[in-house]
């Protein structure tokens, strides 16, 4: 499995995919450090890190599907799928060394990030718990999105689709909430309240305030777990009825 | 070594596989033969465990791969018909990519990636981009992905496909040299290919098994009758009545014609000794013979036969009994006056020779 996992990052870094990724995620979390950096003008505004954050939580949504895209589509396209299923691995195997793969490289994207805290600190005072708070949430949203991806890209051969369907998927995952708050839907309340469980960014919200509370914690992993599950479905169920 | 019983594989209500049962023995090649769209590949993906069966069950060396698929694959080489290699990877990046994934240990992957890149004489494009490999070097680093940790069981979907008739050679070399300490299944439709390199063949079509046996049995059903064919200045009428009073010729067919007053016959006989009595019968009826040339039945004749059967046959001999019946009834239509000679042959043949020498 680790000889798969090894080839999962090594291929992101063969092809420009990872490098650019990583050139724009550092791209629009600048822009936005820059803006918030301006926004301190009066005394009575402090700048905090959460609202960068919140803001490329969204870049996420058009960034994550570029890395999943080609997860599954491109090993049937290429034909390896049957290399990677006639090996001793099983599926979850073959599942989870694709997930941990690209999880690192959402690890290097916020390790590269972490340059402007650092910045910070060394002229002003950053409240470190809160900003571990965040990160942590701002991982988990990315495992979820990448989840969701690695599950779309198992569904269509055709890495465009993947991303497109991808985006949308994300998209619905993050405004779930504001779905669940519209006058339509908050007039049946027990749809809304489930539409707000599992929206996840007021999980992202709590965590960007520095608490973690166990039930978003469990919420995430959920999340991940279900995406990645059905991930392995999906290609064993693709096994039956490949020819 | 290999031992599947009973296969069947279902699409939705359509049937891939109606149930397949073949062995494959150490140190042998079977060749597994048939038509595009006979269910080869559907087999071979099932033995590599790449796709589950709908029933009956595969077992490498005891091991299910239904059951225990990490214990049965580890002994399993995969070459599927498009070789599974990543363009993006370099070859002795990809390869070593492939000893890890099979469970090679780290410490002796170099040796096995050099062993399979000398086998397969790969070496000197270890360094290039499998993008930018022709299909034949693609479907050697495919080969040697195959048989990298020397697995005892080989499993290969149409390995020569792309390759130059060079290459093919090597390849060939290289079945018939590993088959000595491996189980190897190869499938294709090229019977020159599988006759050169497998000891037993099968022959499935439309999911099931027309026949399972031997080459060298295959050949001896197939020098059973041998057909003469022979080039005859004379009466196209004339011709076969004469062959036909010669004791030992089984029958005359296919008349072709040549140009005026030249016709071609195939002629079976029983054996090598009746051509003698055959030339001398027509000459002494001032017949003159042309030319005279031994016709063995086409291995590809009797694919092609073996294919188009509705019925399932157990051996090939029934197989081939069945054919000759066919072909006894079949071409004699064409020329009228052959019907009734096929039918009776022997007493009513005599009775015309001896006429004739009246």
């Amino acid at each position: 499995m680790f000889s798969l996992y090894k080839k999962e990052l090594q291929s992101y870094f063969l092809s420009p995919i990872a490098y650019f990724v990583i050139a724009f995620f550092m791209a629009t979390f600048s822009l936005t450090f820059i803006q918030e950096i301006g926004n301190v003008s009066s005394s009575t505004y402090t700048f905090s890190f959460s609202s960068i954050f919140y803001v490329n939580i969204f870049y996420f949504i058009f960034l994550l599907p570029l890395l999943t895209m080609r997860t599954f589509s491109e090993e049937r396209k290429n034909g390896t799928e049957t290399m990677l299923l006639s090996s001793p691995l099983n599926v979850t195997q073959i599942v989870m060394a694709k997930f941990l793969a690209t999880a690192t490289i959402l690890l290097i994207m916020l390790a590269a990030s972490l340059f402007y805290p650092i910045i910070t600190s060394i002229y002003g005072r950053v409240i470190w718990s809160s900003l571990i708070c965040t990160y942590i949430g701002f991982f988990l949203f990315g495992l979820v999105c990448i989840a969701l991806g690695i599950f779309i890209s198992s569904l269509t051969e055709m890495p465009l689709l993947a991303i497109l369907l991808s985006e949308l998927a994300m998209l619905m995952l993050i405004l779930m909430d504001n779905l669940s708050v519209n006058s339509f839907l908050s007039g049946i309340p027990v749809l809304s309240d489930v539409l707000s469980w599992f929206s996840n960014q007021t999980k992202f919200y709590v965590f960007s305030q520095g608490l973690m509370q166990f039930s978003d914690l469990l919420g995430y992993v959920t999340e991940i777990a279900v995406f990645l599950i059905w991930t392995i479905i999906s290609i064993e169920k693709r096994r039956w009825s490949r020819r | 070594m290999v031992e599947i019983q009973n296969l069947t594989k279902y699409y939705g209500n359509k049937a891939a596989l109606k149930g397949i049962s073949f062995t494959i023995k150490e140190n042998e090649v079977l060749g597994f033969l048939g038509p595009n769209g006979a269910g080869k590949s559907t087999t071979l993906n099932i033995m590599a465990g790449v796709i589950p069966a709908t029933g009956g069950s595969v077992k490498i060396q005891g091991y299910d791969i239904a059951q225990q698929p990490v214990k049965a694959k580890r002994c399993i080489g995969f070459l599927p018909e498009i070789p599974p290699v990543y363009p993006d990877m370099k070859v002795r990046e990809y390869l070593n990519f492939a000893a890890g994934l099979k469970g090679i240990p780290a410490a002796k992957r170099k040796g096995e990636v050099e062993r399979v890149m000398e086998r397969l004489k790969i070496t000197d494009v270890q360094k290039r981009l499998i993008r930018n490999l022709s299909k034949g070097y693609k479907q050697r680093v495919g080969f040697a992905m195959a048989i990298l940790g020397d697995p005892p069981v080989l499993i290969l979907d149409e390995p020569t496909v792309g390759l130059d008739p060079t290459q093919l050679m090597e390849v060939r070399n290289l079945i018939l040299d590993l088959r000595r300490n491996h189980a190897i299944i190869l499938s294709s439709h090229i019977l020159g290919e599988i006759s050169a390199v497998c000891d037993r063949i099968v022959i499935i079509n439309h999911g099931e098994i027309k026949a399972d046996d031997t080459i060298e049995r295959l050949e001896e059903a197939d020098d059973s009758g041998l057909v003469v064919k022979l080039k005859v200045q004379g009466s196209s009428r004339e011709v076969p009545k004469v062959a036909r009073s010669v004791d030992g010729v089984v029958r005359v067919d296919n008349i072709q014609f040549v140009q005026t007053g030249v016709y071609t016959y195939d002629v079976e006989l029983e054996n090598d000794g009746v051509r003698n009595a055959l030339l001398s019968a027509l000459l002494q009826h001032g017949l003159e013979v042309l030319e005279i040339s031994t016709e063995k039945r086409n291995l590809e004749q009797v694919f092609v036969k073996l294919v188009n059967q509705k019925t399932k046959h157990s051996s090939l001999e029934d197989l081939l009994q069945e054919m000759d019946d066919e072909a006894a009834q079949e071409p004699a239509a064409q020329p009228a006056e052959d019907k009734s000679a096929a039918d009776a042959p022997a007493e009513d043949a005599a009775g015309t020779d001896g006429k004739k020498e009246d």
